[in-house]
C-alpha cells in the first residue's frame, strides 16, 4: 500500500443504497470474506471468471463498472443454492447476485433469453404457451386442456408500488 | 382420503403430459384426492422472470398461494422449480414488510396473502403423508433388480432452511423411494452436480453435464430417475447433445420418479409416454413380460 493512499478502494454509496432497495440485496453487508461459498460453487469450478467471494467483495466497495457492464459474468450464476447453504453469515450470495441481475434489467442488459422468457410470460402468463397441439398431447393421456390464466390479474400485480423509482 | 391443491407449473402439463398423467394415476393408488387450481400461472420461474424483477416474481408468486388459501388447503408441485419459487416466496412473505408490500398489489385483485397453504414436492408429500410402506404395497410388479441412479437437482434441497426437505449432503427421501418400489437406488460419484440448466452460459453447463453424465455412466444404471422436469431435459435432449459434442457414448435413460411408480403401480409401458424420449427406458420392459399372463 502506497503512502498516499492511492490504492484505496473509494467505496460507492450511491450503488449500495441502490442495491439495499432491492429484496435481500444488502445482505452482503454481513460477509466477512471467509470463502465458503466458493468451495462448492458449481460455476466457479468451470468457469475462470466466476467467484461468489470476489462478487461479495466488489459489492462492498460498490464497484459498479465491475458488476453491472455488458457481458457481466454475473449470468454465469447456475442458481443451485449452494452458497446459500454454505454461507456461515447468511448473506445468501445468489440472491444478492439475483438483486444486482435486477439492476442489470432496469439498466437494460438482461440477456436475450431472459427477455424472451418473460415475454412469453406477458402473452400468456405462461413460459411454455398454450396451443392446440399440447391439448392433443394432453388428451392422449386423458388430461383436460390447460386453463385459462387471468392477464389482467397477472398485469395489474406487475405494476411496481408508486414509491419505486424506475423499476422494470 | 386426504386433499391437496395441485399446482402444475408450465413445464409439466404442456410439455411432458405423461408426467401429469403419472402423478394423478399414482397418487389416486396412494389415496391422495388432486384438487385442480383454476386460474394458476406459472409459478413464476426461479431463474428468468426472478433475475428480472424478484419484487414482481414475489407478487405473481403470491397470487398463486392466495388460490390454495381460498380453498383452505396445502399445495403440492410437480417442478423443482415451482417447490423452489412457491416456498420461498412462503418463507419471504413471513417478513412483515415484504409481506405488505406483496399485499398492496395483490389489493388491486381485490386479493390478499396469509400465509395459510404449506408448499411441499410431491417426492416430500408421498414422503410425509403417505409414506413408504405404503408406496411398497401400492406395487404390483416391484422392479426388482433394476439400478436406479439418483439425480436430485438443486431446487428439491436447497436452501434447506427454506425447503426443509432432507439433509442436502446426505439425502434420503428419493433413495427410500426407489427401494420402495423394489428398485436398488445408486449414488454416483457426481450426484451432487448442479443440471447446468439455469446457467445463462454456454460452455459452463456443457462441461458440469459432460462430467455429471460421465459418473452416471460409470454406474452402468438401467436408468436415471429424477423428480425435476428442467433436469429431465438437460438428460435426455442435453445427453444427446453431450455425447455428440464431446465423442463418448451417454446413454442412461431418464425417467421422472413417478412414472416409473406408474410403471411398478400396473400402468402399462406403452401408457407412459416413453416413446417421446430420446433415451428409452427399456429396461422397464423386462417386469412387464414377466409379469404378463402366460
Amino acid at each position: 500500500m502506497s503512502a498516499d493512499n492511492t490504492d484505496i478502494v473509494r467505496v460507492d454509496f450511491a450503488f449500495k443504497r441502490e442495491l439495499a432497495q432491492k429484496i435481500e440485496g444488502n445482505l452482503a453487508n454481513f460477509c466477512y470474506q471467509c470463502g465458503a461459498c466458493v468451495g462448492d460453487c458449481p460455476a466457479t469450478r468451470y468457469s475462470v471468471a466466476f467467484n461468489p467471494r470476489e462478487i461479495m467483495l466488489k459489492v462492498l466497495y460498490g464497484l459498479e463498472g465491475e458488476l453491472l457492464g455488458e457481458s457481466s459474468v454475473l449470468w454465469e450464476c447456475t442458481n443451485c443454492y449452494n452458497c446459500h447453504e454454505r454461507c456461515p453469515q447468511e448473506v445468501k450470495p445468489v440472491e444478492v447476485i439475483i438483486s444486482l441481475k435486477n439492476m442489470l434489467a432496469d439498466r437494460g442488459r438482461a440477456p436475450a433469453a431472459t427477455d424472451k422468457v418473460i415475454r412469453t410470460f406477458m402473452t400468456s402468463g405462461r413460459t411454455v404457451p398454450d396451443n392446440p397441439a399440447i391439448n392433443k398431447q394432453r388428451a392422449k393421456y386423458g388430461l383436460a386442456p390447460l386453463g385459462p390464466v387471468p392477464m389482467e390479474e397477472i398485469h395489474a400485480l406487475l405494476e411496481p408500488l408508486e414509491d419505486e423509482g424506475g423499476g422494470s | 382420503m386426504k386433499r391437496y391443491a395441485f399446482f402444475p407449473g408450465c413445464l409439466i402439463p404442456a410439455r411432458h403430459p405423461a408426467m401429469e398423467f403419472a402423478i394423478r394415476s399414482t397418487l389416486s393408488k396412494l389415496e391422495v384426492e388432486i384438487v385442480d387450481l383454476e386460474g394458476t400461472s406459472c409459478c413464476p420461474d426461479p431463474i428468468y422472470f426472478k433475475s428480472k424483477d424478484k419484487e414482481s416474481w414475489l407478487a405473481v408468486a403470491a397470487r398463486n398461494l392466495c388460490l390454495a388459501e381460498d380453498l383452505g388447503l396445502d399445495i403440492f408441485t410437480n417442478c423443482s422449480g415451482c417447490t423452489a419459487t412457491l416456498s420461498e416466496t412462503y418463507h419471504l412473505l413471513k417478513d412483515e414488510e415484504i409481506r405488505d408490500r406483496v399485499n398492496q398489489r395483490l389489493a388491486r385483485i381485490g386479493r390478499e396473502y396469509r400465509g395459510t397453504s404449506r408448499v411441499r414436492h410431491i417426492a416430500t408429500l408421498v414422503r410425509d403423508e403417505v409414506g413408504y410402506d405404503a408406496v411398497k404395497e401400492s406395487v404390483v410388479r416391484p422392479l426388482e433388480g433394476l439400478k436406479v441412479a439418483i439425480h436430485y437437482g438443486c431446487h428439491l434441497l436447497k436452501p434447506s432452511r427454506i425447503m426443509q426437505v432432507d439433509n442436502p449432503d446426505n439425502p434420503q427421501v428419493l433413495e427410500r423411494l426407489v427401494e420402495a418400489i423394489g428398485a436398488t437406488p445408486v449414488r454416483h460419484a457426481n450426484w451432487y452436480l448442479c443440471c447446468g440448466k439455469a446457467c445463462q452460459n454456454e460452455d459452463i453447463p456443457n462441461k458440469m453435464m459432460h462430467d455429471l453424465l460421465a459418473t452416471v455412466n460409470d454406474e452402468e444404471a438401467d436408468l436415471l430417475g429424477m423428480i425435476c422436469p428442467t433436469c429431465f431435459g438437460q438428460f435426455d435432449h442435453g445427453q444427446m447433445k453431450i455425447g455428440k459434442l464431446y465423442e463418448e457414448d451417454f446413454s442412461t435413460p431418464p425417467v421422472y420418479y413417478f412414472q416409473l411408480l406408474a410403471f411398478a403401480q400396473g400402468v402399462p409401458y406403452d401408457k407412459l409416454g416413453f416413446e417421446r424420449q430420446r433415451f428409452k427406458p427399456v429396461a422397464l420392459q423386462r417386469y412387464e413380460q414377466a409379469a404378463a399372463p402366460a
